[in-house]
């Protein structure tokens, strides 16, 4: 069986049609009476000669470089911008990519026309070709344009940001100056500097609690209230439901910086307080050196913000359980919690495990939470331009925007990276709902 | 089965419990929104102004000071330019998330598990350092004080969410698509009449986070949008002095207004259950 294969490959290699596609897109199908399909094709490869001719070239000898001339505004000379060059280097790269990956399958769209020409079958046309994309290939269609879309907005900034890791951008260095590439000098930083490494296991401990414990309280907070409004014996079902509704329509910025005036000194909540003597004079919950009460104003807020949209999808999940189940487990004379632990559990926990982990990571980058809940940027004695209840995202925002240290905040997020990554893939592989996709089907 | 006409004790605790527990969230999820809107009703408009939670006297001058005086806030400029960028950007998303997940759920192809190992560690990487770059990209595409670069940052990331819709269409049993091609559908079939009336629910709940998202969003605005004639509400709230609480207060009020409405309007589905009875075995 392998030998006819072989030997099918082979003399695929040795019709002259294939040779042509392999020489230039589209001829071979040309050769194939597929002109309509051929000359796109070969539009799509004039085009990118151009494209390289013009533009390609030079910028994949910027990214290199990352410009030779450096500019001076004042006596109006127009130097290099390097950081540019490096973002349309990048972009250059992924085309030439692509355009590699599109000129691979051209070559085996032709050797399967050309085996289906050698077994005597006709030849689609061009109308046909793209039925066929269609019905069998409905994949390719619908996943298209959203991977353009995710390349374009999702993977160049990472890119972008993992290469920024490795030149002296930031500081003091940013155009109009000439940006170069530095190898691992940010990551040395990083590591024989006490303060950086003393704020990052600080920060990280304080991060790391924070999303396991945020995670916790939303997910199962909003599986207790789907319960709850689920409850047989509960009338006016809809009506109850919308006040966790008002919470989920409330834009957290709005809802953030109402707790924030809520909680703060000159706030109604410590008025109260100081006015009906159960706090001392100087009580607060919101100042610079603040820790613990903020933290937990912190894990507070964010379950009145994070839990209603979990409950509507865990309500959303329960109604998709097959009614038939309960059913057979009823006839079979399971009460209410065995119903619960054998039947509901098991199943809305495979269902939404997307859902541990999206909030996981969520409250792990949750940025909003303590930038609006501590306007004033003021730094805690001990960390290096952070504040104690600054998670790992704040204190990149105070590293690159408040402070433009753009590379050693780029190497930061690398090593965060790494260590998320590695943390997320474990937990989705290991999850049920990876490993035993069609349970429920 | 004989019916039982008097009420057993334990469930009338169970009932009495449950009804305590509702109540007590419904408080608390009820009392800052009702705090915020009383503030907006406040006569005077400074925090500090407040006697405990409440304020000593009502008018509707915040109002007619947020709508009025256009010179220091365009608010209807802000909230249009906020309702455009929700909108266009809800219709694209729920469109490609949706098709993203089904496809996912339900075709198996050669880079299918890769593709959802790269989503998530996609998904991992830090929001914010991302923006550095997402600014030089944008300035570079000459998108910035443009909604429609923020519509493509909105649509592109949503589309990175569809792990929890796929989770949804993983639910849906075989048995459905099975029948229909024995029927002879097409695959295109059988998502429009088969896939997306089943899954209505989470159709909506899909619509209602990707319009929530940019309507509530910060920090991509604030990023993005320089000129104040380009500003979203959430970007001209936030540029409000401390001392304007109730102006604040009552710029927050018609925000959540318009997701109030949209939930209430399709809340039904959000509940209604998709594939129960669809398939009997």
């Amino acid at each position: 069986m392998e030998a006819v294969q072989n030997a099918s490959k082979k003399s695929a290699f040795s019709d002259y049609r294939v040779r042509l596609s392999c020489i230039f897109m589209g001829l071979g199908q040309l050769f194939c009476r597929q002109f309509i399909k051929g000359a796109l094709l070969m539009l799509l490869e004039i085009g990118f000669i151009l494209f390289l001719v013009f533009a390609g070239v030079e910028n994949i000898i910027g990214l290199f470089t990352l410009g030779t001339t450096e500019g001076v505004p004042i006596m109006g000379i127009e130097g290099d911008n390097s950081v540019s060059m490096l973002a349309w280097g990048i972009t250059t790269v992924v085309l030439v990519l692509l355009f590699a990956l599109a000129y691979y399958a051209n070559i085996k769209d032709v050797v399967y026309t050309v085996g289906e020409i050698e077994k005597g079958n006709r030849v689609k046309n061009f109308f046909e070709s793209c039925q066929t994309l269609l019905n069998k290939k409905f994949y390719f269609l619908t996943l298209t344009l959203p991977l353009v879309f995710v390349c374009i907005f999702n993977v160049m900034p990472i890119v972008f940001t993992a290469l920024v890791a490795f030149t002296d951008y930031g500081g003091e260095i940013v155009p109009p100056k000439l940006v170069s590439w530095t190898g691992f000098q940010s990551f040395r930083v990083i590591f024989t500097m006490s303060e950086y490494i003393g704020t990052m296991g600080k920060i990280l401990a304080w991060n790391v609690l924070w999303a396991v414990g945020s995670t916790f309280l939303v997910y199962f907070g909003g599986l207790g209230l789907a319960l709850l409004y689920n409850a047989k014996c509960l009338k006016w079902k809809r009506f109850w439901r919308v006040f966790p509704m008002f919470a989920y329509a409330i834009p957290s910025f709005i809802t953030l910086t109402g707790f924030y005036f809520m909680f703060c000194d000159s706030g109604p909540i410590v008025g109260l307080l100081k006015d009906w003597g159960w706090v001392k004079e100087n009580f607060t919950i919101i100042s610079y050196d603040s820790k613990w009460s903020l933290r937990l104003l912190g894990f507070f807020c964010c379950a009145w913000v994070g839990v209603p949209s979990v409950m509507f999808l865990a309500t959303g999940i329960l109604s998709n359980a097959s009614k038939d189940m309960y059913e057979a487990a009823r006839l079979d004379g399971a009460n209410a919690f065995q119903q619960f632990r054998y039947l509901t559990l098991p199943f809305v926990l495979f269902a939404t495990t997307p859902v541990i982990i999206s909030t996981f990571i969520n409250q792990f980058n949750n940025f909003s939470i303590f930038y609006f809940l501590r306007p004033e940027t003021v730094y805690a004695p001990g960390y290096f331009n952070a504040n104690s209840s600054d998670l790992l995202i704040n204190w990149m925002y105070n590293l690159t925007v408040e402070n433009r240290l753009y590379s050693l905040g780029s190497a930061l997020s690398l090593i965060l990276f790494a260590f998320m990554a590695l943390f997320s893939l474990v937990a989705y592989v290991t999850s049920p709902a990876y490993k035993k996709e069609d349970t429920y089907r | 089965m004989t019916k039982k006409i008097h009420i057993r004790p334990e469930k009338a605790v169970k009932t009495a419990l449950v009804y305590l527990l509702v109540l007590i969230v419904s408080f608390l999820f009820a009392f800052p929104c009702i705090w915020l809107v009383l503030s907006a009703f406040n006569a005077e408009g400074d925090l500090l102004t407040l006697e405990g939670f409440f304020p000593q006297e009502y008018s509707f001058d915040t109002f007619r000071r947020l709508f009025t005086e256009t010179n220091k806030y365009t608010y209807w400029r802000w909230f249009g330019n906020t309702f455009f960028v929700a909108a266009v950007s809800c219709i694209i998303s729920t469109f490609l998330v949706i098709a993203v997940a089904y496809t996912i759920s339900r075709y198996r192809f050669k880079s299918r598990k890769a593709m959802m190992k790269a989503t998530l560690i996609l998904g991992i990487f830090p929001n914010f350092m991302n923006m550095t770059a997402l600014f030089v990209i944008m300035t570079q595409l000459h998108l910035i004080n443009n909604l429609w670069g923020l519509i493509l940052l909105y649509s592109s990331g949503a589309t990175m969410g569809f792990l929890v819709q796929k989770g949804f269409f993983d639910t849906i049993p075989g048995t459905i698509y099975d029948a229909a091609t024995l029927d002879g559908a097409s695959d295109f079939r059988v998502f429009i009449s088969i896939t997306l009336p089943l899954s209505k629910p989470m159709i909506v709940y899909t619509a209602l986070t990707s319009f929530v998202w940019p309507w509530a969003d910060f920090m991509l605005p604030s990023m993005l949008l320089v000129d104040k004639s380009s500003w979203t509400v959430a970007v001209g709230l936030n540029s409000l002095d401390d001392s304007e609480f109730s102006i604040f207060a009552a710029g927050s009020m018609f925000v959540a207004v318009p997701i109030i409405a949209l939930y209430v309007a399709l809340s039904k589905y959000l509940i209604q259950g998709g594939s129960a009875g669809a398939v009997k075995e």
